[in-house]
């Protein structure tokens, strides 16, 4: 297991410096700079800043002191957000978009997992038909649609929660709900697929026989076998809950990473661009790590290498 | 296999554990205490150091906690049909009185003696030499420092523009490290000042290339400055006095290779601030400052936020740019900085040291970071905000029946650039019958509909003293016999024009009317293009189009801010067009004492680019406001301008 981090960590680093070269020539190659505006800046003023943040460097000279202060996690100042350095932007909007996508993600797993075990154990019913039609809906509709239908509900029409904000309680949970409902959708389904093909197996039969009620059987032998598919999902759900929440964020005015991750693209924040990616590159990395990992310990059978 | 087992009973109870964090991290940011108001102050703010910033809002926040000489407030009058009150530069802010010379250049301001710092120092005029050389030092890099350059000397200090003979400051390379190691950007290297006697320029010696660890930035010149400096007693320097020859370079390249001669290497060579810059402080009172030319809008820019003064002693100890943090900032404005959440929130709080503290009525203000207008449509009818600053356009028509809907007209003008070196464009026939086809009117009413003026003219309506120009009303008939005298008859012999804009539902839909327009009164082919912002914006200043649309924001309230962009190869020109006439109008009108015969004079100006038509005016901009009827002091102006501390709550 300790090789298999090793390994993994040093593929982490190739895919960091990759997805670092890349991004840094990427963004300079796109036309317009960070201190383009519609009011032109007089040259002289344009070579000041331009100075100030020694962008009149020769490229490869910014490449490689770039490269070095991010190796030690130091990213720079926000060339948009002046009074900011990138790491300080970081700090500030990583909690609130990690605590939206981890009440996000708690919300779509206990849902999801509940729906589809009950949708299972009680199959065509008219549990199971509802849960499935709902959610075919949840991983249809958009989730800036199903926002959208959320503030009309509880906002406006029956107000219980606030339009948009950060700060309390109460504002995170649309949000988490919105960007939840797809991926409890998907787990609903591949929940109810893998109990499906666990209930019909011999050693449910076994349990039932020796006088097991069905909440015993289902909790105790028949999730552990039918859950993998779910653990296998957590992987892309992650890279979605992270995406996904780009648009919630603006849309519930969260002050989150997302919306810098958009912003810092279209203003040409080189730094702040650059430190999002790498961020995000990061998470997905270490989530797809812990996926792996988690096989082996929920499925003995499998072991990591 | 132990381990596993462990890990895998325990699962569910990480998970559960790290949803409660996340819970508990949530609700600790505590509920807040309400502010007092609340508004949304569009995108997240990138600065609160007026020198830096560019953007309306972070000029609230910046109005808000600091205080220039003058103020812009709305005059004490009723509001016109449209409910707008003007703006005036008054003597509502830091300066109690001020006079103008008899040639109009020289203004001396006297600074109120309650004026302070929210650290309880007194606000004195050395604080604004400060401030302004602060902004005008190239290694401030601010992007306003052009509003300063109307000063005698201020331009070429800001450029680094030294004259042989001329005064000049060389600041050598030896600062200190600043202990926070923060960005220490003003000046605190040893300070030479003498008199430039030559400088040579040492071309690159071929060949040596190589030299890879040379961080030598590519932009410094190659050029030795041989300087006469004076000596310096008690910190005086002494001018009279015969002064000492001395080279200096800024070249790292350059220090002590030349033969024979030792030369130092410099920060800066600049010319002599206070020599050079009339920019004066003779007494702690008073400011007294020399301007180039006779600028009428000169009190207009002296009340705009790039003017407003910093605390010398805050950025020098915490640098820049940890200056602006809660904990650091010391301003002098009605306002102080509680805290600052990124794209969340500035909360402010009235401050005590202010010198018309009596007067301000709100103790807490929020501004709130937000970026979609629907959310801030959505917190504004929720209660959540108190003033909305956009509003979707599409609900617009709807809106404008309510009585907390407040639109005005504003000193912005949308409208289109002609590339005049792009047949068949480079005709002014063909120009003016493009324009003439345009029926502006159906833009306002049918796509922007929020009350939306077509445009006749280039500069907005509204400037005291001004008369905009003319350019036609809508005309096919007459568009499409200009056309024919151009040599295009009913368009035949017209190459397919392009049109560019900026991504936007809204200039897509602009767009197609004109587009239809051009198709159906004059047979012209048209093709639209968007282009993401910063691709538009390369492509407009590489002329790299046919036809362009554009958005003008006056800085200040004068003809000025419009007219002066089309002079030949003037920064936002960008339409190639180039007028002799046009650009002797201009500098006229700068140099002209009277104030109608300048007005006149500008008039002519606009009259001439409105016959040339390098660009089409299409409409000028509404300003859109939605506020909560019990706040009083509010009212409309032509520049959107809202000043916090007037706002007051009725109970």
């Amino acid at each position: 297991m300790i090789g298999f981090l090793l390994k993994r960590l040093g593929w982490m680093v190739l895919t960091l410096w990759v997805v670092f070269t890349t991004s840094f020539f990427l963004m300079r190659a796109v036309p317009g700079g960070p201190f383009d505006s519609e009011k032109k800046l007089p040259p002289a003023i344009k070579r000041n800043i331009e100075k100030r943040y020694q962008m009149d460097r020769p490229l490869i000279q910014q490449y490689w002191s770039h490269l070095w202060a991010t190796a030690r996690c130091d990213f720079g100042p926000s060339y948009k957000l002046e009074d900011y350095t990138v790491n300080d932007v970081i700090a500030q909007g990583f909690p609130v978009s990690a605590s939206l996508g981890i009440l996000a993600m708690t919300f779509a797993l206990s849902l999801g997992l509940v729906s589809g075990v009950v949708s299972a154990v009680l199959r065509n019913s008219v549990y199971d038909v509802s849960f499935m039609v709902a959610a075919t809906i949840g991983i249809a509709v958009p989730n800036f649609v199903l926002a959208s239908l959320m503030i009309v509900l509880f906002v406006f029409f029956w107000p219980i929660f606030p339009a948009a904000g950060w700060g309390e309680l109460r504002q995170i949970i649309l949000p988490a709900l919105c960007l939840g409902a797809p991926f409890a959708g998907y787990i609903s389904r591949l929940t109810r697929t893998g109990m499906l093909e666990v209930l019909g197996l011999d050693y449910i039969r076994t349990a039932y026989a020796k006088g097991l009620t069905t909440p015993e059987v289902v909790v105790r032998h028949a999730l552990r076998g039918a859950i993998l598919p779910v653990v296998s999902y957590l992987g892309p759900a992650t890279a979605g809950i992270l995406t996904g929440s780009l648009v919630l964020e603006q849309i519930f005015a969260l002050p989150g990473m997302g919306s810098h991750f958009i912003e810092a693209a279209t203003q040409r924040d080189y730094t702040l661009a650059m430190g999002m990616v790498m961020v995000y590159t990061f998470l997905l990395f270490v989530m797809n790590t812990l996926v792996d990992l988690s096989y082996s310990m929920i499925d003995p059978r499998v072991e990591v290498d | 296999m132990s381990i596993s087992y462990q890990v895998r009973r325990f699962f569910p109870l990480v998970l559960v554990a790290a949803c409660i964090l996340a819970v508990a991290w949530v609700i600790s940011f505590g509920t807040l205490p309400k502010a007092d108001f609340a508004f949304a102050n569009g995108d997240q703010i990138k600065t609160v150091d007026p020198s830096k910033a560019t953007g309306a809002p972070e000029g609230r926040i910046i109005n808000a906690l600091f205080e220039g000489l003058l103020r812009q407030l709305p005059v004490d009058q009723p509001p016109d049909q449209t409910g707008s009150i003007p703006l005036k530069p008054t003597t509502r802010g830091v300066a109690e009185s001020y006079s103008v010379s008899e040639d109009g250049l020289t203004y001396t301001f006297l600074i109120r003696q309650t004026a302070a710092w929210s650290n309880g120092r007194r606000l004195t005029s050395d604080d604004f030499v400060w401030s302004w050389r602060r902004t005008l030092h190239p290694e401030t890099g601010s992007k306003y420092s052009y509003q300063l350059y109307y000063i005698h000397g201020a331009q070429a200090y800001n450029e680094s523009r030294v004259e042989v003979d001329q005064p000049v400051e060389v600041e050598l390379n030896d600062r200190p490290e600043h202990p926070s190691g923060q960005n220490q950007l003003f000046p605190r290297g040893t300070m030479l000042r003498g008199i430039l006697r030559e400088i040579r320029d040492v071309t690159a010696p071929s060949g040596s290339g190589g030299n890879e660890a040379d961080t030598a930035p590519v932009s410094e010149p190659r050029r030795i400055y041989v300087v006469e400096v004076k000596p310096q007693l008690n910190g005086r320097v002494q001018w009279e006095a015969q002064g000492r020859r001395q080279a200096f370079s800024s070249h790292p390249d350059l220090v002590k290779t030349v033969q024979g001669e030792a030369v130092q290497r410099a920060q800066h060579i600049l010319p002599d601030f206070h020599r050079t810059v009339q920019i004066r402080a003779p007494n702690p009172r008073t400011l007294v400052v020399t301007l180039s030319n006779r600028t009428p809008f000169f009190t207009d820019l002296v009340a705009f936020y790039p003017l407003y003064p910093v605390c010398r002693e805050c950025v020098e100890t915490h640098g820049t740019p940890a200056w602006t943090l809660p904990e650091n900032i010391v301003s002098n404005g009605p306002y102080q900085l509680e805290f600052r959440r990124i794209r969340d929130r500035v909360r402010l709080r009235k401050s005590r040291t202010y010198w018309d503290v009596a007067n301000v009525d709100l103790n807490t203000i929020d501004a709130m970071a937000v970026k979609s207008e629907t959310t801030s449509l959505n917190m504004f009818m929720n209660g959540q905000l108190d003033w909305a600053t956009t509003v979707p356009n599409p609900v617009i028509p709807e809106l404008m029946k309510r009585t907390d809907f407040l639109s005005a007209p504003m000193l912005t003008v949308y409208f289109y650039r002609l590339n005049v070196e792009r047949p068949p464009l480079n005709k002014p026939l063909v120009r003016e019958a493009l324009n003439l086809a345009i029926d502006k009117r159906r833009i306002v009413e049918k796509v922007t509909s929020a009350g939306q003026q077509p445009a006749r003219s280039f500069v907005p309506p509204g400037i005291r003293g001004y008369d905009s120009a003319y350019c036609g009303e809508y005309n096919p008939e007459r568009a499409r016999e200009l056309l024919a005298q151009a040599g295009f008859p009913n368009g035949s012999g017209i190459p397919k024009i392009q049109i560019v804009y900026n991504t936007s539902e809204a200039h897509r839909d602009i767009a197609q009317v004109i587009s239809e327009d051009w198709n159906v009164n004059l047979g012209i082919q048209t093709e639209l293009r968007n282009l993401e912002w910063g691709t538009f914006l390369d492509t407009l200043s590489e002329r790299d189009y046919m036809v362009a649309r554009s958005g003008w924001i006056g800085d200040y309230p004068d003809p000025n801010t419009f007219l002066d962009m089309f002079v030949t190869d003037g920064a936002n020109n960008e339409t190639n067009w180039s007028n002799a006439r046009y650009d002797e109008l201009i500098q006229t009108a700068q140099v002209e004492t009277d104030a109608a015969a300048r007005m006149d004079i500008l008039h002519q100006a606009e009259q001439l680019l409105m016959r040339e038509l390098p660009i089409v005016p299409i409409y000028f901009y509404v300003s859109i406001n939605m506020v909560n009827p019990r706040i009083k002091g509010f009212s409309a102006n032509i520049q959107d301008i809202h000043p916090l501390h007037i706002l007051r709550r009725q109970q």
